[in-house]
């Protein structure tokens, strides 16, 4: 009976084993050991990233649907992602910290005003702990002319967990996502992106997913 | 034992090893390392006197931090904090300079950062009615790093050093040598 137990437990051992290798593998530390034991590295445990979570999910892939999320406005107003649905929307996560965002929203702002028209939506999400009114005024001195969200720690989750910024997505019109861009891209590559996005681009069939 | 027991055994065993494989995958995967904690001189201090320290920390390549005294208002400053035994106190902290550097993403505007080795130095006080003994010290750098095109939420990273505070002839003896 006992060998009976153990095979029992020595299966779902295995069993559990696979479905965890089968597990998208999130690391990104690039840390190595380090060899001298009078240096205290900086390794994870010790630290307390703020605002957002550490990566546990992977990045949203390139053709599947954006995940949902309900987020407010700088006006306390909640927005959903999916109530963009018909349009071609930009989800550009960024915060008043980070240089590279500052110089990508002009283009956004620019290309919201090229392409609204055609139906396009650039939404921003902040993910920032300043405050709301920090964070009002800083898009203001910038010339943003489309909703800026307050992100949270989930949203970010079902992003990938937006481990750097500038980190911005490109939704079809169909809430699909038709590219990603992880940190400052041009503003060529990122005008393409929304051309595509809004179908106005053939899908080059040599690219692969990002 | 029937075959019920034996599927509650074998989902138990795939449960507690789904939860132990689970938590040995995610601790790699936290993120990546930025900044190092290299040394911190080691200080001893007589009651009522000062001792200088210093902190080096090392900022890894292609990263750079903000410096003490960033350009703009919105970026986020490094700075050091220590929780002190009463025994203690830090004087002034001196963060070194930033280096003003432009970076791909803007050519046309520099910042002021660190990158590779950066010293921050301080004093160490001892009160006058300080009892000897050697004083661990918990610190904790505030930093927020960026790459050539990105920039990585703002992070903390604990470190510690040993105050010795002695009378003044240990002291003096230990400084000689």
């Amino acid at each position: 009976m006992n060998q009976r137990i153990m095979l029992a437990l020595g299966v779902a051992v295995i069993v559990s084993a696979l479905f965890i290798a089968k597990l998208p593998a999130h690391s990104q530390n690039t840390a190595k050991p380090n060899t001298n034991s009078q240096n205290q590295t900086d390794s994870k445990p010790q630290e307390s990233p703020a605002p957002s979570l550490p990566p546990m999910a992977e990045t949203p892939k390139t053709g599947s649907m954006a995940p949902d999320f309900t987020l407010t406005d700088m006006k306390g107003k909640r927005v959903q992602l999916s109530s963009f649905k018909g349009k071609a929307v930009v989800v550009d996560f960024w915060a008043t910290w980070c240089e590279p965002c500052k110089i990508e929203m002009p283009w956004l702002v620019d290309l919201q005003k090229k392409y609204g028209p055609q139906g396009l939506q650039v939404l921003g999400v902040a993910m920032d702990d300043a405050d709301d009114q920090a964070i009002q005024e800083f898009a203001r001195k910038m010339g943003v002319n489309y909703p800026v969200l307050r992100g949270t720690e989930a949203v970010a989750d079902l992003y990938g967990g937006l481990d750097g910024l500038p980190a911005t997505f490109f939704l079809d019109r169909s809430g699909k996502i038709s590219d990603k861009a992880m940190g400052l891209e041009s503003q060529s590559v990122i005008e393409d992106s929304i051309k595509h996005a809004l179908g106005q681009k053939q899908e080059d069939p040599a690219a692969g997913e990002k | 034992m029937n075959s019920r027991r034996l599927v509650c055994i074998a989902v138990t065993a795939v449960l507690l090893s789904t939860v132990f494989c689970a938590a040995q995958e995610r601790i790699p995967s936290q993120g990546r390392t930025f900044v190092n904690f290299v040394s911190a001189s080691s200080v001893v201090v007589s009651p009522g006197k000062s001792a200088p320290v210093q902190f080096t920390f090392r900022v890894q390549n292609p990263y750079h931090i903000n410096s003490s005294k960033p350009l703009t208002e919105e970026l986020i400053p490094t700075q050091i904090h220590f929780s002190l035994p009463g025994e203690v106190a830090l004087g002034r902290i001196e963060y070194p300079a930033g280096k003003l550097m432009a970076f791909p993403f803007d050519p046309s505007t520099k910042l002021s950062v660190y990158s590779g080795d950066v010293v921050i130095r301080g004093v160490v006080v001892a009160p006058l009615a300080a009892s000897t003994g050697t004083y661990t010290i918990h610190g904790e750098l505030k930093y927020q790093a960026c790459d050539n095109n990105a920039c990585y939420p703002p992070k903390k990273l604990p470190f510690t050093f040993n105050v010795t505070v002695g009378s003044a002839r240990r002291s003096s003896h230990k400084s000689r040598g």
